[in-house]
């Protein structure tokens, strides 16, 4: 018997090594390599000429398991994410029927409170359903900016409840389980306390224009 | 930037007009789907009747690069995206700059078409990236001191009450972030009758045609 696949689609337009998504996807992957899981990444801002949309496809076809790890934009899925999510579909419509390929989606938002993302994971759900595919559950994280891109390791116990719910629903994965709600309420748990999140975001938002040169200009409105 | 292509300015009966209120519809057909086409018909003439100018921009024809998440567009020049020279910076200034923004949009999957989504990506530069607490939920705090209101017409091909439910959930959650005064939703099956779009559109959408007639006034 081959070896079971997953595929990860890193759904962040930013470039690779620096995405919260590609943190938080590449972290599950790597548990699920450790069970004996073949892996592979592809990154939306990287399928987008056809050579490179097929082999997304191809790979999703053959795939025992399907993740998408993404970011949130405005109350849902990134452009990029929903224009594959709309291609994927399409093609699995026209696809004799192969065999299941199941699928989680894990979606981290910029705010500290993981319930943003709900709209998002009922999108994802409904998408599982259009594509065939078997819908094992939806991850939603807050706080998602404070991982910097950094492997998750390295935060050391900043995300120790973050990892531990990954962890949880690598193995019911490996194990052919949907994902266990105690791996979403670890989720919940994981990152910094709301108010030390947004003094900390204000904070970095006014080093930034410092840096910049923009720290009076934040509150322009050149559309007006 | 030559935009003659993808976008209309409604030509309105002089007589009637009342050049009060201004109305932007972004409309979300995916390549290949009309179905959208009889409903925008219908959208149209009753935006006509309000003597609002409504600035129609077709999606999918228009230049328009997708959001890359790197937040320039609230450190860098705050309030603009860094791409220029597409027609994002267009959309968004007509965006603010209406009293009524309208998504005609297939529901996908619960959700905008991507098209649609391409151009809400791109308006994170009309709020400021500080934070305000709203029912114990963090959001973003404005940049401006008025917004548009926001109407969602949704196509579905197929009677679906889950994508349903989730496309109202979704824009009751971007009126929330997008400070949008009033808010309506209409879903609509594909291929209904003029007539019937017609009354759905009219009813659902009464919150936000009512306030624009009354601006107009």
């Amino acid at each position: 018997m081959s070896a079971r696949r997953a595929v990860l689609l890193v759904g962040s337009a930013r470039p690779r090594g620096t995405g919260n998504s590609e943190a938080l996807g590449s972290y599950l992957l790597a548990r699920l390599a450790e069970g004996s899981m073949n892996t592979e990444v592809f990154h939306v801002g990287r399928c987008l000429r056809p050579e490179k949309e097929r082999l997304l496809l191809e790979a999703v076809d053959g795939a025992d398991l399907f993740v998408l790890s993404t970011p949130l934009y405005v109350d849902a899925l990134p452009y990029l994410v929903t224009r594959f999510a709309e291609r994927i579909a399409a093609h699995r419509a026209e696809q004799p029927e192969g065999s299941a390929v199941r699928f989680l989606a894990l979606v981290n938002c910029g705010f500290p409170e993981w319930e943003h993302t709900r709209t998002a994971l009922d999108i994802c759900r409904v998408f599982a359903r259009e594509a065939g595919f078997e819908w094992t559950g939806g991850l939603g994280l807050g706080g998602g900016e404070a991982i910097g891109g950094r492997p998750l390791k390295e935060l050391g116990g900043q995300t120790r409840y973050l990892r531990r719910g990954l962890d949880l629903a690598a193995e019911a994965l490996l194990a052919g389980r949907v994902v266990p709600e105690e791996a979403q309420a670890l989720l919940a748990r994981s990152g910094i306390p709301s108010r030390l999140y947004t003094a900390l975001g204000t904070i970095g938002w006014l080093k930034a224009a410092r840096r910049h040169g923009t720290l009076r200009r934040l509150g322009d409105r050149p559309l007006q | 930037m030559d935009d003659r292509r993808y976008v209309t300015d409604v030509v309105v009966d002089p007589g009637a007009m009342r050049p009060g209120s201004r109305t932007v519809v972004l409309n979300g057909a995916l390549k290949g789907d009309e179905a959208l086409a009889p409903v925008e018909d219908e959208l149209l003439a009753l935006l006509r009747e309000t003597g609002t100018l409504v600035r129609d921009f077709q999606l999918r024809d228009v230049p328009l690069a997708y959001c890359q998440g790197c937040f320039e567009c609230w450190i860098n020049t705050p309030g603009l995206c860094k791409t220029d020279g597409d027609a994002g910076r267009r959309i968004t200034g007509a965006m603010i700059g209406s009293d009524l923004m309208v998504l005609l949009t297939p529901i996908t999957f619960g959700g905008y078409s991507s098209e649609i989504k391409k151009a809400m990506d791109r308006s994170i530069c009309m709020v400021s990236p500080f934070f305000r607490r709203v029912g114990g939920e963090v959001h973003h705090r404005r940049r401006y001191r008025r917004y548009p209101a926001l109407a969602a017409v949704g196509v579905l091909h197929e009677p679906d009450e889950e994508q349903e439910r989730i496309f109202r959930t979704l824009v009751e959650r971007n009126a929330l972030n997008l400070y949008s005064p009033a808010t309506a939703v209409c879903v609509l099956p594909a291929g209904a009758p003029s007539p019937v779009v017609r009354d759905r559109l009219a009813t659902s959408l009464e919150p936000v045609l009512g306030r624009l007639a009354g601006r107009a006034a």
